[in-house]
């Protein structure tokens, strides 16, 4: 046989390798008569308590490197990790430990290279417990839906309610500007309304949110979009000191929020802000707009901090020893709780496939979070209107406090946001 | 008028930066003809050390001593990583420049850890009286530092003999090489005084707010202000920093009232606008080098 023809035959082997997706590989039968798919093997997870199990792999994509959402993503993924442990010391889920250890994929915030990791690590994982970002999970859900692979997003999107593949908890940032914007009418008496965000699904989605909230509520809105970077704030800062809302809804990084903050205070600025839960990090009490934020500055936040009192915070705090509080851990164990709800649906009903595990999640109508989520929360039988979960809280900057907020407002939900028909994401 | 020279002085102020930013791109191109993308990364690794060292030998000697280790960084990194590619074509150097710019800031993030770090500057957000206006000290001190260290940098060049011997290597190599010059060293010298001004921009881009991975992105804005000014003139590249944030800010601040039309954040355009105006009537930049090729 020539060489030229064992390259033609290689190259071709190599094709239909390649060609090959996790998504249809056929069903087996696994431990405990359960039919499993891609994901799931009979060997044990490559850290297991219990030799004897087999091991669910879930992915991981995040942001790890030099992405802008690194100092989120990486205590996100420690958290998530320590979550599974847990689950494994536990016993794991139904005769199987979970894995999240052995494919977890650096995206650095781009939906291209998103896509290229999500394509390397799709036939071997079972879901994917973390998939961080917006614009970048966008990038690969038509191939979510159509695997299926279930996923949780590291992200609020009101697009996540109108995906039955992709697992969101707490309140997207349409509902959290809505209820800040409620809030600020009914307990500070705003007249007007600023949203000042960054382009793209996570500020356009509070942006249409207060929108939608401050039309509801008869107040004037403007709606000005402010690019990523400290020294791009110049227009945002002018148009706040300009028109001298009485509330600015902020939907941009922390420090970026903190130039315009403590800017707009130098030049005189007396409003309110509220910002989404990205807008906050705890570094920020320590900075020059320190003052201000702390005079001017409410974050809204889809679930209670690091040290509220809860079953799940408890367990959150015991599995993570000795790091430096920070909410990023907060929110990394919290989005773990419906897939280990779903994958325990699964187990019950005998399929641990992929299908099988979204076939769960249609049957899922409230998911346990071990109270760090009220009851009801994480509904994912019910239609988008009934299912998206619509409280959120409040804080406010506090030096005392280990994430440098303390709790104003408990889990609310606005009158805008109650009334609202969930029939499209907001931004759309 | 007092917000005219608010304005004015904010756009000083971060013109300054991207000013600071510029010369190291152009002392840079000068002397090797390659533009180096790793500026970012030294801006922001001297901005973390900053964060680092002032709790323990005050805000002035963390400048210094970063300024001095990130220079050394840098003729380090040429030394090491640039040195080999010495003869191959410049838009390879130029692209090893982006790689080093990676791993510098990979490496750097891992010491900015979750919470956003600050420098530790004296003067905060306050401000001080200037010709009747409230404006914020650091704004003022930004202008002045970038004009203590452009005159020092124009004397070193002019007067002290390795910086002639940087001016020879500009303009000619083997020429410059042929009178005893060691080219070598000029490249080293080059890189590290371009490293040592980035990181004292760094520092400044992180008195308003604190440092955070992000804080690269603002060494971008440097390059319209070396196209506009020129890339072979330092002159050119303090006036279009300065150009650059001056233009940024007076948009800011007035072009919604005086033209609207112009839509949402034109501010952050009339830079780049302005750069193409400038390359329509002078392709070399204002006080760039008009080129000669014999065909």
């Amino acid at each position: 046989m020539s060489g030229k023809r064992i390259a033609v035959i290689f190259a071709g082997a190599l094709l239909l390798a390649s060609c090959r997706g996790g998504g249809d590989a056929a069903p087996q039968e696994g431990a405990g008569g359960i039919k499993v798919d891609a994901g799931v093997t009979k060997e044990a997870c490559p850290n297991a308590v219990d030799k004897s199990k087999g091991c669910i792999y879930l992915g991981t994509i995040s942001d790890l490197t030099e992405g802008p959402f690194k100092t989120l993503a990486v205590p996100i993924t420690d958290a998530q990790k320590a979550f599974w442990k847990r689950v494994n010391d536990k016993g794991g889920i139904g005769g199987y430990e979970v894995d999240v250890t052995k494919y977890v994929k650096d995206n650095k915030y781009n939906p291209q290279i998103h896509n290229q990791v999500y394509q390397e690590i799709k036939g071997s994982v079972l879901a994917l417990t973390q998939t961080l970002g917006s614009p970048t999970t966008v990038a690969i859900l038509p191939d979510l839906e159509k695997t299926p692979m279930v996923s949780v997003p590291a992200s609020w999107t009101s697009l996540w309610g109108h995906e039955e593949v992709v697992l969101e908890s707490g309140a997207n940032y349409c509902v959290e500007s809505m209820n800040s914007v409620d809030y600020a009418a009914e307990k500070m008496g705003v007249k007007s309304v600023m949203a000042v965000h960054n382009a793209g699904d996570y500020g356009d989605d509070a942006a249409a949110g207060a929108k939608i909230a401050a039309e509801k509520r008869g107040l004037t809105f403007e709606n000005v979009t402010t690019t990523a970077g400290q020294d791009n704030q110049g227009g945002a800062i002018d148009a706040v000191v300009s028109k001298k809302p009485d509330l600015v809804i902020l939907t941009t990084g922390p420090t970026d929020a903190a130039v315009i903050i403590g800017q707009t205070a130098a030049r005189g600025f007396k409003g309110k802000f509220i910002g989404t839960s990205p807008t906050w990090n705890p570094g920020l009490l320590k900075s020059p707009a320190a003052p201000a934020i702390k005079a001017l500055y409410m974050q809204s936040a889809p679930w209670k901090s690091w040290s509220t009192e809860s079953v799940g915070h408890t367990a959150l705090r015991a599995a993570l020893p000795g790091v430096t509080p920070n909410d990023g851990y907060t929110a990394g164990w919290v989005w773990a709780y419906p897939l280990k709800a779903a994958l325990e649906k699964a187990a019950a009903n005998k399929d641990l496939t992929r299908a099988g595990v979204l076939a769960a999640v249609r049957q899922l109508s409230s998911v346990d979070y071990e109270g760090m989520l009220p009851s009801g929360a994480g509904n994912f039988s019910a239609s988008p209107q009934d299912g998206v979960f619509r409280q959120n809280t409040l804080y406010k900057p506090d030096d005392a406090a280990p994430t440098g907020v303390t709790l104003v407002e408990d889990f609310f939900t606005g009158s805008t946001a109650k009334d609202f028909k969930f029939d499209k994401p907001c931004y759309q | 008028m007092d917000e005219f020279l608010q304005s004015l002085i904010r756009g000083l102020g971060t013109g300054s930066i991207y000013s600071l930013l510029a010369l190291g791109f152009v002392i840079i191109y000068k002397s090797t003809q390659v533009i180096s993308f790793a500026q970012p990364a030294f801006m922001l690794a001297g901005a973390v050390l900053v964060s680092y060292l002032s709790p323990v030998v005050s805000f002035a000697g963390a400048v210094l001593v970063a300024a001095v280790v990130i220079a050394v960084l840098a003729l380090g990194v040429e030394r090491t990583v640039l040195r080999p590619m010495v003869g191959k074509p410049v838009f390879v150097v130029a692209i090893i420049t982006i790689g080093v710019d990676v791993v510098v800031r990979v490496v750097t993030n891992a010491f900015i850890g979750l919470d956003v770090r600050q420098v530790g500057d004296p003067w905060g957000l306050d401000t001080v009286s200037f010709l009747g206006a409230e404006v914020q000290e650091r704004y003022l001190v930004m202008i002045a530092t970038t004009a203590v260290v452009t005159a020092g940098l124009f004397a070193f060049f002019r007067y002290s003999r390795i910086g002639l011997a940087m001016r020879a290597v500009a303009y000619d190599q083997e020429v410059a090489l042929a009178q005893g010059v060691s080219v070598g060293s000029v490249f080293a010298l080059s890189w590290a005084l371009a490293g040592g001004l980035a990181a004292l921009a760094g520092v400044f881009v992180a008195t308003g707010a604190g440092v955070d991975q992000q804080l690269w992105i603002v060494a971008l804005k440097a390059l319209p202000a070396i196209i506009i000014g020129g890339l072979e003139s330092l002159g050119g590249a303090v006036v279009g920093g300065l150009t650059v944030g001056v233009v940024e800010s007076l948009f800011g601040t007035y072009q919604n009232d005086f033209a609207p039309w112009l839509g949402p954040n034109f501010g952050l355009v009339a830079p780049y606008a302005l750069m193409l105006l400038v390359l329509l009537v002078r392709p070399y930049g204002l006080f760039g080098k008009r080129e000669v090729e014999r065909l």
